[in-house]
């Protein structure tokens, strides 16, 4: 067994964790916002340590370009559309996506209000 | 049986999850189920076609990424408003 191969294993291991971890995590949170926060590690770190897998098996060759332009997109889609559910989910349950000063007023909480 | 092979089957495991979640959560939690689902899938087609040495079946992980992105987006799309 080579250097590559451990590190394919390795990488490998790595990002199927990631992707378990975060099904786990899917399960374990109650809120669809907690839930949200586990599919990020897995459309980020997964494809990441798969496209370096399959780079450090066969540099320079077509699946390896392949490999690197579906980590690419995945890593650039997946804070947008991580973003656009959270918006969607705070919509759905406020009625609107603009923070009210109302809201940020609660927020601040009354230690900070009290300050001198 | 290869590593890559071995590693997508562990992988494909972690589908149950979320389809236990899709099923059972709220509708916000289920699209949430949905986009992990789609983002496993997408990797465990990427390790099938390493897994193969088929190059061509590259290709499915491609578009299976791109369009789970439009896919997700538009069930958002709807719950924002419509649903």
């Amino acid at each position: 067994m080579s250097v590559g191969d451990v590190a394919v294993a390795v990488l490998l291991a790595l990002g199927v964790a990631s992707a378990l971890m975060g099904s786990l995590g899917i399960v374990a949170s109650r809120d669809a916002y907690d839930q949200l926060h586990f599919t990020g590690p897995a459309t980020v770190i997964g494809p990441v340590a798969i496209a370096t897998a399959v780079l450090v098996e066969e540099p320079l060759s077509s699946a390896g370009v392949k490999a690197v332009l579906v980590a690419l997109i995945m890593v650039a889609t997946g804070p947008i559309l991580l973003h656009a559910t959270a918006r969607a989910a705070r919509i759905r349950e406020r009625g609107r996506w603009v923070v009210l000063p109302k809201e940020l007023k609660e927020m601040e909480g009354p230690s900070r209000s009290s300050r001198p | 049986m290869n590593v890559w092979m071995i590693a997508t089957t562990v992988l494909l495991v972690g589908l149950l999850p979320c389809v236990w979640v899709a099923m059972r959560g709220t509708i916000m939690s289920a699209l949430a189920a949905l986009e992990l689902a789609s983002t496993i899938t997408t990797l465990a087609l990427l390790m099938i076609a390493q897994g193969l040495r088929r190059d061509p079946f590259m290709d499915l992980a491609l578009v299976s990424a791109i369009l789970s992105f439009a896919g997700a987006l538009t069930f958002v799309r709807f719950l924002e408003r419509w649903v």
